[in-house]
This record gives structure tokens, sequence and C-alpha cells, in this order.
């Protein structure tokens, strides 16, 4: 312990407690968890939608597709930085409050649902256009065809992207908590950057490492598991 | 008399591209009737594919209308179309299997929600059997052959039991003694099951060995069409004899032949031809009879024997010698017992 003291000295006493690295750990967590289980809805939505009404695709529609399209590369356009700040006013709307991880949420899925749809879209696209003809060939509808190959057959692609938006969006964790939002790059920003204390820094960094070794490892596993 | 079991009337499909539009099929009348195995042969491009695809609307025909199995197609809504396309399987060049499933779950794919489990493992099991997989029921498709997908394929689209089975290039990513081996199953499902099977290829010898009827395509338009044996016998488009002669290798054996001091050294008038001839004409010795009625010795440099659904289909090349006279009797007696002379030497100097 004393040990730790030694190497770590401005870490100990931060542990735990109000504002604590522990407390950090979990509002990351939660922020993460929220925007993927929202995000992952919405995204993968989005991502379906848009390659259903693509040209060629099962529920072809110009209109929709285009509004779509665009929405979705602006939204990835915006530096999230930005994006946080522009959001600020929906924000106090929604959650009537600017600061804390559930106010974070609302940039956090914003910046990352639309990521997610294209990814989705992308992981799809793997999906050989032939097996949905057999599909359509066999008297499968639109929804049956989503459902039972599209979902089906481009599974474990659709980990693999899920896995990638997690982990971005556990960066922009990071930036919403150095604005407010709380959780460890709040910690690494607002306590060790500003006061000079290294050793805060990096155990952020490494907690947050940690993090994203270990969603990526799971992935992994699904997706080997999915993958024949 | 014969039931027609597709009825396409004046097809007409035009993809509209951004610079111009392509005319894909172009005023295609198509009848297949029940029992049919129907060949459609064509190079790619030729607008095989969008033809066959009109039958069950994966392709909208511009103009024109389709019948299959008594309905029109184009006058059914979303769900009843969906409805009729069970009861058309397809088999596509490159399979298309669902990679994520076994092979005992991409022959259920089509039946389930509408069976019971235990009838779908029933099925399952008799399609495997049937196309000859039962052992490969729990394997994924990537650990199969091609030969081993395709038969998945032939039972995916039989899981539904259609009456009429589109292929659509079915064994042309095959090597050639799998085409033959799945060619046989095809022929054996329309055999056993009275399946009706449209059949697109650019390989005539896949039409060859199962077709009954069969449909020349060029740019969209069927040149040629009848029953095998006389687009076989007596072919009239250019396009028609080059995918025949290159099934029988004809050209190539012409090229032999013609290297031959026997043939370079031809003396009028003597005449070098080639004899094609069907069914019955076969029976007759032919070779004997020309010389002992019209005096004519046939000196065989190539011959070439097969068995067109059942009947014998020969070609001779031949070097014909006798006198003038005995010659222009020969011919008009070939011509009588139904065998087209092909004069190879007036064909080089066509050319």
């Amino acid at each position: 312990m004393s040990f730790l003291n030694k190497i770590l000295p401005n870490v100990m006493p931060l542990w735990s407690g109000d504002g604590g690295i522990l407390q950090a750990i979990w509002q990351t967590v939660y922020m993460t968890f929220w925007t993927a289980v929202v995000s992952g809805i919405l995204g993968l939505f989005l991502g379906f939608l848009l390659i259903l009404t693509d040209e060629g695709g099962l529920l072809p529609n110009r209109p929709v597709y285009f509004i779509l399209d665009k929405v979705v590369n602006i939204f990835r356009s915006i530096p999230f930085i930005i994006l946080l700040a522009v959001v600020y006013p929906l924000t106090r709307l929604l959650v009537h409050t600017g600061i804390g991880p559930t106010a974070a949420l609302v940039p956090l899925i914003l910046g990352t649902a639309p990521f997610f749809a294209r990814q989705v879209q992308n992981a799809l696209l793997t999906v050989d256009p032939g097996v949905i003809e057999a599909a359509q060939a066999m008297g499968l509808g639109p929804w049956q065809i989503v459902f039972r190959v599209y979902l089906r057959e481009g599974a474990s692609e659709l980990v693999r992207v899920g896995v990638l938006t997690i982990i971005s969006a556990i960066g922009l964790t990071a930036m919403a908590g150095a604005v407010g939002g709380g959780g460890l790059g709040n910690i690494a920003i607002a306590i060790g950057y500003q006061r000079y204390q290294n050793d805060v820094i990096w155990t952020a960094m490494i907690l947050m490492l940690i993090l994203v070794f270990l969603i990526q490892f799971i992935g992994d596993i699904i997706a080997r598991k999915l993958h024949h | 008399m014969a039931e027609a079991i597709i009825t396409l009337n004046q097809i007409d499909v035009l993809f509209k591209e951004k610079a111009r539009s392509v005319h894909a099929v172009d005023h295609v009348d198509l009848t297949v009737n029940r029992g049919d195995v129907y060949g459609i042969v064509g190079y790619s491009g030729a607008g095989k594919s969008t033809l066959v695809r009109v039958i069950n609307l994966l392709q909208r025909p511009t103009t024109g209308s389709v019948t299959v199995l008594g309905q029109d197609m184009l006058a059914l809504d979303a769900k009843a179309l969906r409805g009729e396309r069970k009861r058309i399987g397809m088999i596509f060049q490159h399979f298309n299997l669902m990679n994520s499933r076994t092979v005992a779950e991409n022959v259920a794919f089509p039946l389930r929600g509408h069976k019971s489990k235990a009838e779908i493992a029933a099925k399952v099991e008799e399609l495997l059997e049937l196309v000859g997989l039962a052992d490969r029921a729990t394997a994924y498709p990537a650990e199969l052959s091609g030969g081993q997908k395709q038969r998945v394929g032939i039972a995916r689209a039989l899981a539904s039991d259609p009456e009429i089975l589109i292929s659509d290039e079915a064994t042309s990513a095959l090597d050639p003694k799998t085409t033959s081996a799945i060619l046989d199953l095809l022929k054996s499902l329309n055999e056993k099951l009275g399946l009706t099977i449209v059949l697109i290829t650019h390989e005539m010898e896949a039409v060859k060995q199962i077709c009954n009827k069969v449909a020349v395509m060029d740019a969209g338009r069927i040149i040629e069409r009848g029953n095998l044996l006389d687009i076989f016998a007596k072919p009239e488009q250019k396009l028609t004899k080059d995918f025949i002669d290159t099934t029988l290798q004809l050209d190539a054996a012409v090229a032999a032949v013609k290297q031959q001091p026997a043939v370079a050294n031809l003396k009028s008038p003597d005449r070098l031809v080639r004899l094609t001839y069907l069914g019955a004409s076969t029976d007759q010795p032919l070779v004997a009879t020309l010389y002992k009625d019209f005096n004519v010795t046939a000196n065989i440099l190539f011959g070439d024997i097969q068995i067109l659904q059942g009947t014998p289909f020969g070609n001779l090349i031949v070097v014909l010698s006798g006198t003038a006279a005995d010659l222009e009797r020969t011919f008009a007696y070939l011509a009588q017992n139904d065998v087209t002379v092909l004069d190879l030497n007036a064909k080089e100097d066509a050319q």
C-alpha cells in the first residue's frame, strides 16, 4: 500500500468518494452503456433503412434515402466537441441540466448513432446479394429478409462494427467528460492535466484502455462464434 | 395436348442508365410446357438471366404479359406474388447458400413458419436423400465442394414442392464431371417429380445432355427455337450452328481433316462434305448404299455419333469420289433421306 502511495501519490487519495476515480469508472461505464444501447437501436434502424431504401434495395425510395444519407453525413461531419456545444440547449430541454453523465448522453447518442448507422449499412453490404435474391425467389418478404437473412448472415460483421462503435463511443465519453459529463475523461483533464498530476492522467488512461480491451476481447469471441 | 405452364408474351425489359438505355430483353415470346426441360442458350449479356427472372418477377418487364401456372403474375399483389414464387424454385450459378446456416438449415429455410418442426425435419431428410447429401446435413457450406453446394441449392429450391425449377447457369461454376452429375440429377427430378425445368446456360453441352427444347438468345431476342433434335439436325442461324459446332468440336475436326494429303490434293469431281443425319437415317448402311447403288465411294475422315434424347445424331466428314453424274444422283438421294450435306470446299471458297 505504501508502495502504491509512493508511485501514485495523487491517485490513492482520489480513489473513492464523491468525484473519485471509482465513481468516474462507473460514470464512464454508464455513459458508454446507454450510448451503446440507444445508439445501437437507432443506428441499426437507420442502417437498415439506408440499405432497404437504397437504389437496388428491397424497398427502394429515393427521397428517403437521399435525406437519410445526408443527415447521417452531416452529423458525422460535426466535430464532437462542437456538437456538445451545439446541442447544449437541447440537452437542457431534455434532462433539465447540462452537467453530469446523463446530460452527456444526449450529444453522445447524437454523435454515435449516425456513425453506427453508416457502419451498419457497410456491414450489411457485405451480405451476398445473391443470397438476398435467393430469399426473394423463395417468396420471402422484405421484413422476413431483414430478420432471417440480413441479421443472420450479417451478424458477425454487425458485431464487429458494434465493437468498433462502442470503442469510439468510449473516446467520446472522455471528451464529454471534459466539459462536465464526468467520468474518467473528466478525472484526467480536470484533475490530472489542470493540476499537473501526471499519475492521475496515466491511471485514467490505463483504466480506459482496460475497458477498451475488455470490449474488444468479448466482441472478438462473439464474432468468431458467429462466423462459419 | 401439352399444357403451357409458362407463357411470356411480348416481353420487353429496358434498363435505363444515365446516358443510354439498354434493351436487355427485346419483344420475346416464350412458351414452356409442363414436363419440358427447356434450355435457353446464349453468350453472356444476351439477356437470358434477365428473361428467366421475368418468370418469377425478380425482374419486372417494361412491357408484356407473364402467365405462370395459370396466374397472370403482373396482376398479383406483393403477398400473392410471394405465394406464387414458392411454386417456382430457382438455383444459381454461385449457389447463394447462407454461410451462417448448416446444410440442413439451408434446406429448411423456406419451410420455417409454414410447417411443424417434425415435418420440416422429415422433409429436409427426404430432400437431402434425394440429392445425395444425407450424410452432410450438419456441415456448413464452407466445408462443401461446388457440386455439393449446388445439390444443397437444388434441395432448398425443391423444399416448397415447386412445379417449376429455374436454373440460372447452375453448372457454369462447376467442372465438367460435376456439371454432368448435376445435369443428370436435374433430369432425374424432371422424370421422377414431373418438374418443369427452365435452364439457362452458355454451354450447348448442357442443353444437349438434358433438354428437350432449346431457344437461342442473342442481343435480347430469341433468334431460333424448337425441339432439341430439330435444332441440332437443321440449325438455321449462324450463332446456333456455332454453338452446336463448338459442342461437337467439328471446327477442330474439319481443320485437322483439311491437313490430310487425301483432302489437300482433292481431285475434281471429288467432294469433301459433311453429312449430318438424325435417327432413322442412321439405321441405313449409308456408306454401303452409296457404293452399291450409286458407285460412289465414301472415305470417312471423321465421324461422330451422339445420342440426343435416345435418338442417334451423326456427323461424318467424308470425301465422296465418283463421276460427276453419280455424285449429283448421290446428293439427291441424301437430301431425300434427310441427310444434310454441307460442302466443306465450298465453305472455304466462300470465305
